[in-house]
């Protein structure tokens, strides 16, 4: 009983702790000044601006880097119609007003691309479900 | 239909039960985490645990203080000790109380403070043995009253002190993504923070990708069959939806060591998508035998992996990219007598 009990516990633990990991594959977490700044991080689907958009629209002609927190990304730059400012300007897409649907991260997660191979090599699932708790419990 | 069972058996289980598993981790006292776990080695003393009570066998351990033999406990040991002795439902706080119990043979002088302060009262004793699991009843309140699971789990992760680092040591495929746990909405995502007003309002990856073709990997959408199928249109140009891509068709084959099928790159797909310089010649010099691409690079971000890893088919897909059989291969094998 006292066996089931903690198999039990443990499943729940497991499942709760594996709830918390399910991020699209290619979503950028950017950090670069968000916590310092008292927002949450930005997280930037991939996949959303991939239905929409090439990939050439944003990295050749807007020019972000490809790398997670590579391009040094402010609002005043976006206000200015840079970077996300080209598109997110009310025209194209919907403007700057709507801060939260951006920066929408968990508060203290670090710069990085989602399911990366380096990620997944790095760290396995267990050390990456754990660092991505910690931010949490903090 | 099994899931459906499972998730309906937590959400009435989960409440009660672990409103019972807490007010039972609080009253768990050292002796009877030792009688059922710790005294299978540490009462006879197998491979060369120290014994229940044998102060000579404790003395020397015990010499970088209470606070390193916790933390041997927590890794286990070299000699045989499974980490946390197999419980990985114990706090370091519990093991920090049942080591001193060992080490004091059930004499009711040690305490799970810090200090080890020899002259409490029993009664004082008692209190400050229920009190490292005290923050894991707290939650246990809100726990048991509330009814849906979504409240009660993270109560629960918040209320383990030490929740442990591989909740399923065992499991099949434990470091693999699980079925159907992909294109899940972003307040089950983990990086976006559930508390946030508008992470509901984001769009849920598997609504947008029902009509679309998939694949094995990554997304769990074949992007290029996706395009070539005009499932999707996405925009050449920001502002001109009827710009069209400049698509160069010409396959680049590099043959590769060992058994491998040689890697046919194709400008095609790649072209629909990006500019000559998206690669070149910052990625890919331009130029026949120039560039050194290896599968490690890759896995590091370079070269292909710059995009295949992070946001393009990742490099799981081998034959994507290894698609042209070595004709040269297959002959010299047959060649041999």
């Amino acid at each position: 009983m006292k066996f089931l009990r903690l198999l039990l516990a443990t499943v729940a633990l497991a499942l709760a702790l594996g709830s918390t990991v399910h991020a699209e594959y290619g979503d950028v977490v950017i950090n670069n000044y968000s916590d310092a700044a008292g927002m949450r991080p930005v997280v930037f689907p991939h996949w959303f601006h991939r239905v929409r958009f090439r990939c050439k629209v944003c990295h050749a002609d807007l020019g972000f880097q490809f790398k997670a927190g590579g391009n040094e990304i402010n609002m005043l730059k976006i206000i200015d119609g840079q970077f996300c400012g080209a598109c997110h300007n009310g025209e194209i897409a919907w403007s700057v007003e709507n801060c939260n649907l951006c920066h929408s991260g968990k508060p203290n997660t670090g710069t990085h691309v989602h399911e990366s191979t380096l990620q997944k090599l790095a760290a396995p699932a267990h050390a990456a479900s754990a660092a991505a708790q910690a931010p949490a419990r903090k | 239909m099994r899931k459906l069972l499972i998730s309906f058996l937590m959400t009435a289980a989960i409440p009660a039960f672990m409103a019972d598993a807490l007010a039972q981790d609080a009253k768990v006292s050292p002796k009877s985490i030792y009688d059922s776990t710790c005294s299978a080695c540490h009462g006879p003393g197998i491979l060369g645990a120290p014994k229940f009570g044998d102060a000579a066998q404790w003395a020397p351990r015990a010499k970088a203080g209470i606070d390193a033999l916790v933390k041997s406990a927590v890794a286990g040991t070299t000699k045989g000790m499974p980490p946390k002795g197999g419980r990985m439902d114990l706090s370091d706080a519990q093991l920090r109380g049942v080591i001193e119990y060992m080490m004091a043979g059930g004499a009711p002088a040690a305490s799970t403070a810090k200090a080890p302060a020899a002259s409490t009262a029993p009664a004082a004793k008692a209190a400050v043995v229920a009190s490292p699991p005290a923050p894991a009843t707290k939650p246990a309140a809100p726990a048991a009253v509330a009814q849906p699971v979504a409240t009660a789990a993270p109560g629960a992760v918040a209320a383990a002190p030490n929740p442990p680092l591989t909740p399923e040591v065992n499991a099949f495929n434990r470091l693999l993504k699980p079925l159907g746990k992909f294109n899940r909405p972003a307040v089950e995502s983990g990086i976006h923070d559930p508390a946030n007003d508008m992470t509901l309002q984001l769009q849920p990856p598997a609504a947008a990708f029902a009509q679309l073709p998939k694949s094995m990997a990554g997304n769990h959408v074949d992007w290029v069959k996706a395009l070539d199928g005009k499932a999707i249109a996405p925009r050449w140009d920001r502002n001109d939806p009827a710009a069209a891509a400049i698509v160069m068709d010409l396959n680049i084959v590099r043959e590769v060591k060992g058994s491998m099928p040689d890697v046919v790159y194709p400008h095609k797909q790649h072209t629909e998508w990006l500019d000559c310089s998206n690669c070149h010649p910052a990625i890919f010099i331009p130029q026949k035998g120039a560039n050194q691409i290896s599968m490690a690079s890759i896995l590091l971000g370079q070269k292909c992996g710059v995009c295949h890893g992070k946001v393009a088919f990742p490099v799981s897909e081998c034959r994507l990219c290894h698609s042209r059989k070595k004709a040269v291969a297959a002959s010299a094998g047959e060649a041999k007598p």
